[in-house]
């Protein structure tokens, strides 16, 4: 029996990457254009099984960007939100309908808010308030109440955090700090730092409550992930913090040294150095914790990486540099992955098969091209919006 | 096939077992009470929020924390900590909301505003001056309180007379002279208290004559009103204070005599002392400023919208710079202005070229970038050794990588040739010296003192060693860079005056329209004359009911005249405002003031002579051209962004369509048969 299942699970994998067999609906942002892409990808995209299906214009500011940049969907696809970075100088979390694409609501956020997330039981949205251009002081963290619709807490938590997530529990939300090299865990219950861990390799230290950090006098943070460390440079410099999906371990990507650090959340030490593409981003698990995909900034591309054995199944090169975010669809079947492109050339939206481990669609959206989310499937035979 | 066999065998080991989402049971806390109820306090002043958690019974709830955050609006007018302390910057409106946290369950909340008003009166000003008054003469005397932030306060001012056997007051602030003698007017609102003296002498006006400036005006011009009293011998009493009133017509006048009318027609200006009433006469005319005008050539751009124009010194080239994700500058040659032909582009690391300028000689040019690819920005320097094919030279992105929307090329012959330019990170002012261009280097930073948040650096123009920056929230603020008045210099600008309004009363239809949080403040700024023109851009917080998404939409705002006469007292004196567009930016060239007025297209004003009141209601507009194009990068959408002058052509650029080229024809005469 074991034998013939392996046969069979070896024949499909080797066989030529097959069309998608249902539809799957990805909300991307377009930073530098300030607009929301809807992808279908699919059967009902016609015969390229890949295309935009509307555009909305998100912001306030008709002549100077917004800049969308996180983008989150709702558990129960009804909503999705998204963060614009730019402002005088605040930015905003903004709420919208999945099906009719309709503002719903606008909160007011700190300095550039950036990656966010929906808790798992959708009562609320974290968002870093990454603070990219200005001062180099400690940010925080924005928890919005999703209805009402109200920032409830700012939670400090050290220098330019990035990537948002949250166990599956919704208990713990996880963030990093790319400027302090460090991974910061937030009591989603208590809206407060439980802990953090310094990541610098030499100096890797969990501790228990909030870091303690003043102003970064060193290190510019233009550039943000696309220029190479300098040689002997021991910083990991963090841009996401990715839960395992049974919460027991954080998989934090490291920008600077090109790898993936893995973090035991009850010892909370490091277990493993998982090596990565060359700059790698962001991070996203599927739902049964086989793989994690990373997108390599730096190195254009896209990794695919079997958690269990930490090692490298695949990279793929992307058609455009600049790779941004990747989501994954709950079926583990496909991941999508943004890319921002250089100066007027689009944005796209690559479509990785996750069994043949290939490329097999993409779709050019607007200029810089970033945070990415799927509206998941509701139950077989439901349609989705 | 090796691959899938790994893969099997991982899936088939033990997976971990995905975590499930907790639900939050409801909260123990059924309401929350915050004291004060309906807190109020003074700008500059703080406050302290206290909340308390109940059950349904009442019962204070254990074991909650409580947070406080400022929920949205007025953040640059004062803020609010976690623990409730709110502290005020000016007045506005601060929606505070409180969360009420027990562990493990669904938090609570709730939302109050906190109104900050003006503080205390601290002083008072008394607008008119009316220092002698003849027996049985009337005046109306107004005040204005202020606390001591400068906030206008809107109290009804207590009026009362030292002598009121000599010069009387009501409660009303009506001033009448009784009896020779001296008195002393003293207007109070709470502590504060201001004082005017008032002489009155005896009634020996026999006649009263007004006289003005002309008999005959157009619409617009300023007709100065001059009064003479004299006695039974004919003799003229000097220093007499004239009530002056007008009609019929539209139209204002001041207490100075200066009177500005915005209709066609005789208009009756009466001036009063006493029983002595004096009228006269002017008869406007039309001010007919109108002209045609005719598109000489045009450059449609629909690839991306397109941003900045500037013209080469030597009137042969354009430069035009790309938006919405454009990271082209091209160059046109302008030489035949009919046929504008691109003869280069330079393609750079960015997503947005808003601003170029050349230095005044020609031989560089510095374009703007916002949105690079690697998130560094800053500005490029191009050398026009060639004009019709700029080459970049060197770049300048030190703790600018924010990104730079605006900047300005200015040289003074003690200080040498700096780039000025705005951060749109900090909001600060960045000065950068380029006496080698190749190797530019930043002499000075200038900013606001306020915290960052709020700070907003727009727009900067230069004239005679002033700087002119408009500061989004902080309004007009004039900087010495080399000029002298307050010893500033290039490498350490000097604060001469700062200009400061109120932009959501100004705008509040705006709020009105759509909601608060609109977009607002001071863009851009002109110098020409004793006038600094300004031009606030302003957009609604929400999209149009009903359409597809924030696309549609428009702008508003206001142009503003502020007279700087004195420079360190700036007062607004005129202003236009489109009846549906906005202002952006501007251009003066002799008596004319050029716009790009978004959704209102291109419009140019007669400036000439004194400026008073509503440019528009005086028919100053000249010139109107709807830059709407099918041929566009949006269709028949006239979004005019700006112009520059030369050769009596202006070289228009629309954000939606690219370039036109337009000439103002000359009025027509009249032919007489």
């Amino acid at each position: 029996m074991l034998f013939r299942s392996v046969a069979a699970l070896a024949f499909a994998a080797s066989a030529a990457a097959q069309a998608p067999d249902r539809d799957y609906v990805v909300l991307v942002a377009s930073e530098a254009v300030d607009v929301i892409t809807r992808i279908r990808f699919g059967p009902g995209a016609g015969p390229s099984f890949a295309r935009v299906e509307a555009t909305t214009t998100i912001g306030v500011n008709p002549m100077d960007p917004d800049g969308p940049h996180g983008l989150a969907t709702s558990p129960d696809n009804r909503h999705y939100y998204v963060s614009t970075a730019h402002g005088a100088p605040y930015g905003s979390l903004w709420k919208l309908d999945a099906a009719t694409n309709q503002v719903l609501g606008r909160v007011e956020l700190g300095n550039f808010p950036a990656s966010a997330q929906v808790s798992p039981d959708g009562g609320y949205v974290f968002v870093v308030n990454f603070n990219l251009h200005g001062e180099k002081v400690p940010s925080n963290v924005s928890v919005v109440s999703t209805d009402p619709y109200v920032e409830v807490a700012r939670i400090q938590t050290c220098t330019m955090p990035h990537g948002s997530r949250m166990n599956g529990a919704g208990t713990k939300h996880y963030s990093t700090c790319m400027m302090d090299d460090m991974l910061v865990e937030i009591d989603a219950r208590e809206f407060a730092v439980s802990r953090h861990f310094i990541l610098k390799k030499g100096s890797e230290l969990g501790v228990v409550g909030a870091p303690r950090v003043g102003p970064v006098s060193t290190g510019d943070h233009g550039g943000h992930g696309m220029d190479a460390p300098k040689p002997g440079n021991a910083s990991c410099s963090p841009t996401w913090a990715q839960p395992s999906v049974d919460g027991r371990k954080v998989f934090v990507a490291c920008n600077a040294s090109s790898e993936i650090v893995e973090i035991d959340a009850t010892t909370w030490s490091v277990t493993r150095r998982i090596p990565a593409g060359d700059g790698v981003y962001n991070l996203a698990i599927t739902t049964d914790g086989a793989l994690l995909v990373a997108t390599n900034k730096r190195g254009k591309s896209v990794s695919i990486i079997d958690v269990a054995a930490g090692k490298e199944l695949a990279r793929i090169p992307t058609q455009r540099r600049v790779v941004h975010g990747a989501a994954i669809s709950a079926d583990n079947r496909y991941a999508f992955i943004s890319v921002e492109g250089i100066g007027s050339e689009p944005g796209t939206v690559e479509m990785i098969d996750l069994r043949t481990r290939t490329r097999v669609a993409s779709v050019d959206v607007g200029q810089m091209a970033g945070g990415i989310d799927v509206l998941t499937h509701w139950q077989s035979g439901s349609r989705v919006p | 096939m090796t691959h899938s066999i790994s893969l099997l065998l991982s899936l088939l080991a033990q997976s971990p077992a995905p975590q499930t989402a907790q639900q939050l049971p409801a909260s123990p806390v059924a309401r929350l009470v915050v004291t004060p109820a309906n807190p109020v306090i003074a700008a500059q002043d703080t406050l302290r929020l206290v909340a308390q958690a109940l059950d349904a019974s009442g019962v204070p709830v254990p074991n909650v924390r409580l947070r406080f955050i400022q929920s949205g609006g007025a953040r640059f007018e004062g803020s609010v900590d976690s623990t409730g302390l709110v502290r005020s910057g000016s007045t506005g409106t601060i929606p505070v909301t409180v969360v009420a946290i027990v562990a493990g369950v669904r938090p609570v909340t709730q939302v109050v505003e906190v109104r900050m008003v003006a503080g205390p009166a601290a002083r008072i000003t008394i607008d008119a001056s009316p220092a002698r008054l003849v027996t049985g003469q009337q005046v109306n005397l107004t005040g204005t309180a202020f606390s001591a932030a400068g906030d206008q306060r809107n109290d009804r001012l207590a009026w009362r007379s030292s002598a009121p056997a000599i010069a009387r007051i009501n409660a009303d602030g009506q001033l009448t002279a009784v009896a020779a003698g001296r008195a002393t007017i003293t207007a109070t609102s709470g502590q504060a208290s201001a004082t005017l003296p008032v002489t009155v002498v005896a009634n020996t006006v026999a006649s009263l004559s007004i006289t003005p400036s002309t008999a005959t005006a157009r619409t617009g011009d300023v007709v100065r009103f001059a009064v003479t009293a004299r006695d039974a011998q004919g003799k003229t009493i000097a220093g007499l204070t004239p009530t002056f009133t007008f009609s019929p017509g539209q139209g204002m006048i001041e207490q100075d005599g200066a009177f500005v009318g915005y209709e066609a027609r005789p208009y009756t200006v009466m001036a009063t002392i006493g029983n002595r009433v004096s009228q006269a006469t002017v008869t406007l005319t039309r001010r007919d400023v109108r002209r045609a005008a005719t598109v000489v050539g045009r450059l449609p751009r629909s690839r991306f919208r397109t941003e900045e124009v500037w013209l080469h010194p030597n009137g042969n080239y354009a430069y035009l710079g790309s938006g919405g994700g454009g990271d082209v500058m091209y160059t046109i040659d302008i030489s035949n202005p009919a046929a504008p032909v691109v003869t280069d582009s330079i393609i750079a690391n960015t997503r947005r070229v808003n601003d170029i300028m050349t230095t005044p000689d020609g031989k560089f040019l510095v374009f703007t970038r916002e949105g690079a690819a690697d998130r560094k920005n800053g500005i490029v320097i191009c050398s026009l050794e060639d004009p019709a094919h700029p080459k970049p030279i060197s770049e300048f992105t030190d703790g600018v990588t924010a990104g730079v929307h605006s900047t300005f090329i200015y040289s003074q012959e003690k200080f040498g040739t700096h780039i000025y330019l705005t951060n749109d990170g900090t909001g600060a002012l960045h000065v950068i010296d380029i006496a080698d261009p190749y190797k530019p280097r930043e002499v000075a930073q200038w900013k606001t003192d306020r915290p960052d948040a709020g700070r907003s650096l727009h727009d900067i123009d230069l004239r005679d060693g002033l700087l002119y920056a408009s500061y989004w929230n902080d309004g007009l603020v004039v900087l010495d860079i080399g000029n002298g008045v307050k010893g500033g210099s290039p490498s350490n600008p000097k604060l001469v005056s700062q200009f400061k309004y109120d932009l959501n009363d100004l705008y509040r239809q705006v709020e009105l329209t759509a909601g608060p949080g609109f977009i607002r403040g001071t863009h851009t700024a002109w110098r020409n004359r004793n006038y600094v023109f300004i031009a606030d851009e302003v957009f609604p917080a929400a999209g149009v009911q009903g359409a597809k998404d924030v696309a549609a939409g428009r702008a508003y705002g206001r142009l503003q005249v502020v007279d700087v006469s004195n420079i360190e007292k700036p007062r607004v004196v005129a202003f236009y405002e489109p009846e549906y567009g906005g202002v952006h930016n501007v251009w003066v060239a002799g008596d004319t003031l050029y716009m790009g007025a978004y959704n209102g297209g291109f419009r140019t004003f007669d400036i000439s002579g004194e400026l008073r009141g509503d440019l528009r209601a005086q028919e100053r507009e000249m010139v109107h051209v709807h830059t709407g194009d099918m041929d566009g990068y949006v269709k028949n959408a006239p979004n005019t962004w700006g112009v520059v002058v030369r050769n009596g052509l202006a070289y228009v650029n629309d954000n939606q369509s690219g370039l036109w080229i337009i000439r103002m024809e000359p009025k027509k005469a009249n032919v007489v048969p």
